[in-house]
C-alpha cells in the first residue's frame, strides 16, 4: 500500500524557560526522531502509554505546533516547507478529531454555526449551499436536523464526538488523525462511534492517523500500528502481525498486560518500575531499565528502527 | 458459607430521584466481587453508601450486615470505628487522599497510630514494612517521600499501604487502576491479588473495565441506571451472560484475539436518573423488549447456578 503520509526523522523537543535564579529546566524530549507511515485508504494507529508522545506526533504532522527537525510528507507535498497560503490549503485535507469534543467545540454556538465555520473561512458556497451541507454533515454522522439548532452542553458525550467528527469532514478532507476520539466515551457509546467512524472512512476514502492508548481499539481500527515509547517508536507493524507475533519486548509486555474480557487469565510479562521522565531518558535503548532482557549493549547503544518484514520495523538490539 | 457483608434494598436518594436502587448483594470472606457498569450507574456512590460516606444532602436506606451488624444503623463513632479498622477504601485518584505537606511515613504512621496503641520507632519499622509489602523500592528511604515526589502507580501503592494498615477484612477498591498506564495498572492489579491472598481480605471493586473484572473478580454484579441487572461468577458471566444488558456490553467492546468488521453497538443512551423509562429501564435499548417489559420493574430473580437476573424473558415475559 502505498503511504499517503510519511513522516521520517521527526523531533520535538518542549524547552522550558529559566529565570534569575534558576537554570532553564532540561528540555522535555516528547518526539525524539520517528518514522511512520500511515497507508492511503488506510489507518494507521499510534499506540503507548502516558507521555510517550503520540498527541504531539499528531499536532506535529498537521504543524498545529512546529517540529524541530525531519520531515512530514503529505500525498506527495512537503508539509513543513509549506508556506502559509499552501498551509491553509493542506489543513483543508488534513484534519483533527479531539478527545474531549466539549473542549474543542465552542460552548457559545450553536451546532449550525459551528459546522458552517469551516465553509465561512473557507469562502465555500452561499447561505443556502450552507445550510445543505451542515444538514448533509448531520446526517452523515448520524444526528438529525433539529439538533443544529443546539449547543454543544445539551448533547451526549457520544453525541458531541459526532459533532466533532461532522466538523472534521467539513471540508472533505484526505487525512484525519485522531486523537483519543473514544476515551471518554463508555463502552456501549464508543462502539457507536467506533462503527461510524469506519463507515466514514469506508465512505469518503479516508486515511486515519488513529491515536490511542487503548490496544483493542487500536486492534479494531487500524490496518497497521506503530508503538510508541518515551518519544520513540518501537516497533511498526501490520495489525496482525503485531497482535500475533510481536517482536519488541515492549509490545509483548504491553500486549500481556491489557487483560481480555472473558478470556483466560493470562501469564505476564511484568514490568519493573515505570515509565523514566523524558527530559532525562535513558542512554542507549529507552526502553532498557525496564526491559526483562536488556544487556550491556543496550545501555550503550541506541537500537535502530531497522525493517525485518515487508511493513514491519523493530527496534531492538536482540530482535 | 456466611457472608462477610450482606448489602439488602440499599438505596440512595438525591431529592425525589434514587441514584441506587434496591441494590442487594453479598461478599464472602475473602472474596472479590466486582461492581460493574457505565458511568453514572450508581457503582461509585453504592461504594460510598457502604462506608457511610454519602455526601449531604444524599440519603441511604436499605441494610448493610457487616460482621453481624448493621453499618446503617451504627452511630457515627461506631462507624469510624469501622472505617478504616475494618473496612478500608482507596479510590482513582490517590492525590485527593493523601495529604500533600506530609511526607508518606508520617501518613501511614498516622493510621497506625490513630488505629492501634503503635508508636514512634515502632510505628516507622511498620510503616517500613507496610510500603515494602506493597512492593516500593528502597521502603526505608521512601518513607520521606512527598506525595508530589511519586509517581501515580506509587501513589496507588502508598494508599494501599495506608489502607492495610490496620488489616482490614474488606477493601473497597473503587476504580483504583483507571488513573494508571496499562502496565502499571497490571503491577497493581497482580499487587491486590497476591495481597488477597496472604491476607485473606475480601475485595469490593468497583470498575468500568471488565478486563479487570475478568483478570481478578470472583463474581460480579451489574448495574444499570441504579439498579443492578445481574449478578453471576466471573466466568459464567463471561461465557454466559443472560440479562440483555450485559449481553450487549460484552458483544460491544472490541477485543484483543480477535477482529469484527463492526462492533455490535447497543443503541441509543443512558437515561438519566430524572428521565428514567416506565418498567424495564433498559427496555428503550433493548432488541427483546416488548409490552410487558414496560408495565413493571422485572426483579432480580435466580436464572442458573448461584447467579441472578432482572429480564422477563428469562421468565418468558410472564409477571413472576
Ligand atoms: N507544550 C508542552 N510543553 C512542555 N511539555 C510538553 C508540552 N506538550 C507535551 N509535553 C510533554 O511531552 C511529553 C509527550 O506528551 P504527549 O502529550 O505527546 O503524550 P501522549 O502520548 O499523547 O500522552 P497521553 O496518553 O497522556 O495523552 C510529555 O512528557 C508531556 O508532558
Ligand atoms: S535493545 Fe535491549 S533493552 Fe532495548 S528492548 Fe531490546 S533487549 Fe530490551
Ligand atoms: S425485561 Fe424486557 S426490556 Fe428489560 S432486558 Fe428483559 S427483555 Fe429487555
Ligand atoms: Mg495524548
Amino acid at each position: 500500500m502505498t503511504a499517503i503520509l510519511s513522516v521520517r526523522g521527526l523531533v520535538k523537543h518542549f524547552r522550558g524557560r529559566g529565570g534569575l535564579f534558576r537554570d532553564a529546566p532540561p528540555p522535555v524530549r516528547a518526539v525524539d526522531g520517528i518514522d511512520l507511515d500511515v497507508p492511503e485508504g488506510g489507518t494507521l494507529g499510534l499506540v503507548g502509554e502516558s507521555g510517550c508522545g503520540k498527541s504531539t506526533t499528531g499536532r506535529l504532522v498537521l504543524r498545529l505546533i512546529e517540529a524541530d527537525q525531519g520531515t512530514i510528507t503529505f500525498a506527495g507535498e512537503d508539509v513543513r516547507a509549506a508556506d502559509p497560503p499552501r498551509l491553509r490549503a493542506l489543513r483543508r485535507r488534513m484534519q483533527i478529531v479531539f478527545q474531549d469534543p466539549f473542549g474543542s467545540l465552542d460552548p457559545r454556538m450553536t451546532v449550525r454555526e459551528i459546522l458552517e465555520e469551516p465553509f465561512l473561512i473557507h469562502r465555500i458556497g452561499d447561505a443556502a449551499e450552507r445550510a445543505r451541507r451542515v444538514r448533509r454533515l448531520l446526517d452523515a454522522v448520524g444526528l438529525a436536523a433539529h439538533h443544529a439548532a443546539r449547543h454543544p452542553h445539551q448533547f451526549s458525550g457520544g453525541q458531541r464526538q459526532r459533532i466533532g467528527l461532522a466538523r472534521a469532514l467539513a471540508l472533505d478532507p484526505a487525512l484525519i488523525v485522531a486523537d483519543e476520539p473514544v476515551s471518554a466515551l463508555d463502552v456501549s457509546v464508543q462502539a457507536q462511534v467506533l462503527n461510524l467512524m469506519k463507515d466514514l472512512q469506508r465512505e469518503r476514502r479516508l486515511s486515519m492517523l488513529f491515536i490511542s492508548h487503548n490496544l483493542a481499539v487500536v486492534r479494531h481500527m487500524a490496518d497497521a500500528v506503530a508503538v510508541m515509547y518515551l518519544g520513540v517508536v518501537v516497533e511498526q507493524a501490520p495489525r496482525e502481525t503485531l497482535f500475533a507475533a510481536p517482536l519488541h519486548p515492549y509490545t509483548q509486555a504491553l500486549l500481556s498486560a491489557v487483560p481480555d474480557p472473558g478470556g483466560e487469565r493470562r501469564a505476564r510479562v511484568v514490568l519493573r518500575g515505570e515509565i523514566p521522565s523524558p527530559t532525562a531518558p535513558p542512554s542507549g535503548c529507552r526502553f532498557r531499565t525496564r526491559c526483562p532482557l536488556a544487556e550491556a549493549r543496550c545501555a550503550a547503544e541506541v537500537p535502530a528502527l531497522r525493517a525485518v518484514a515487508p511493513g514491519h520495523r523493530v527496534a531492538c538490539h536482540l530482535v | 458459607m456466611s457472608a462477610l457483608l450482606d448489602a439488602r434494598g440499599l438505596t440512595v436518594h438525591f431529592g425525589p430521584w434514587a441514584v441506587v436502587e434496591d441494590v442487594s448483594f453479598s461478599v464472602a470472606p475473602g472474596e472479590v466481587l466486582a461492581i460493574v457498569g457505565e458511568s453514572g450507574c450508581g457503582k461509585s456512590m453504592t461504594a460510598l453508601a457502604l462506608m457511610r460516606l454519602v455526601p449531604e444532602p444524599g440519603r441511604v436506606s436499605g441494610a448493610v450486615l457487616f460482621e453481624g451488624r448493621d453499618l446503617l444503623a451504627l452511630t457515627e463513632r461506631e462507624m469510624r470505628q469501622v472505617r478504616g479498622r475494618r473496612i478500608a477504601m482507596i479510590f482513582q485518584e490517590p492525590m485527593t487522599s493523601l495529604n500533600p505537606v506530609f511526607t508518606v511515613g508520617h501518613q501511614i504512621a498516622e493510621a497506625l497510630a490513630w488505629h492501634g496503641t503503635m508508636s514512634g520507632a515502632a510505628a516507622r519499622a511498620e510503616a517500613a514494612r507496610l510500603l515494602s509489602l506493597v512492593e516500593i523500592p528502597n521502603a526505608a528511604e521512601r518513607l520521606s517521600a512527598y506525595p508530589h515526589e511519586l509517581s501515580g502507580g506509587m501513589r496507588q501503592r502508598v494508599m494501599i499501604a495506608i489502607a492495610l494498615a490496620c488489616r482490614p477484612a474488606l477493601l473497597i477498591a473503587d476504580e483504583p487502576t483507571t488513573a494508571l498506564d496499562a502496565t502499571v495498572q497490571a503491577q497493581i492489579i497482580d499487587l491486590l491479588r497476591r495481597l488477597r491472598a496472604e491476607l485473606g481480605m475480601a475485595v469490593i471493586l468497583i470498575t468500568h473495565d471488565l478486563g479487570v473484572v475478568s483478570d481478578f473478580a470472583d463474581r460480579v454484579a451489574v448495574m444499570y441506571a441504579a439498579r443492578v441487572v445481574e449478578t453471576a461468577p466471573a466466568e459464567a458471566l463471561f461465557a454466559d451472560p443472560r440479562h440483555p444488558y450485559t449481553q450487549g456490553l460484552l458483544a460491544s467492546l472490541p477485543r484483543l484475539d480477535t477482529t469484527a468488521e463492526r462492533l455490535a453497538a447497543i443503541p441509543g443512551q443512558v437515561p438519566p436518573p430524572f428521565a428514567l423509562p416506565p418498567g424495564c429501564r433498559f427496555a428503550p435499548r433493548c432488541a427483546h423488549a416488548k409490552a410487558p417489559c414496560e408495565a413493571a420493574l422485572p426483579p432480580l430473580l435466580p436464572a442458573g447456578e448461584a447467579r441472578a437476573a432482572a429480564c422477563i424473558r428469562l421468565t418468558g415475559y410472564a409477571a413472576p
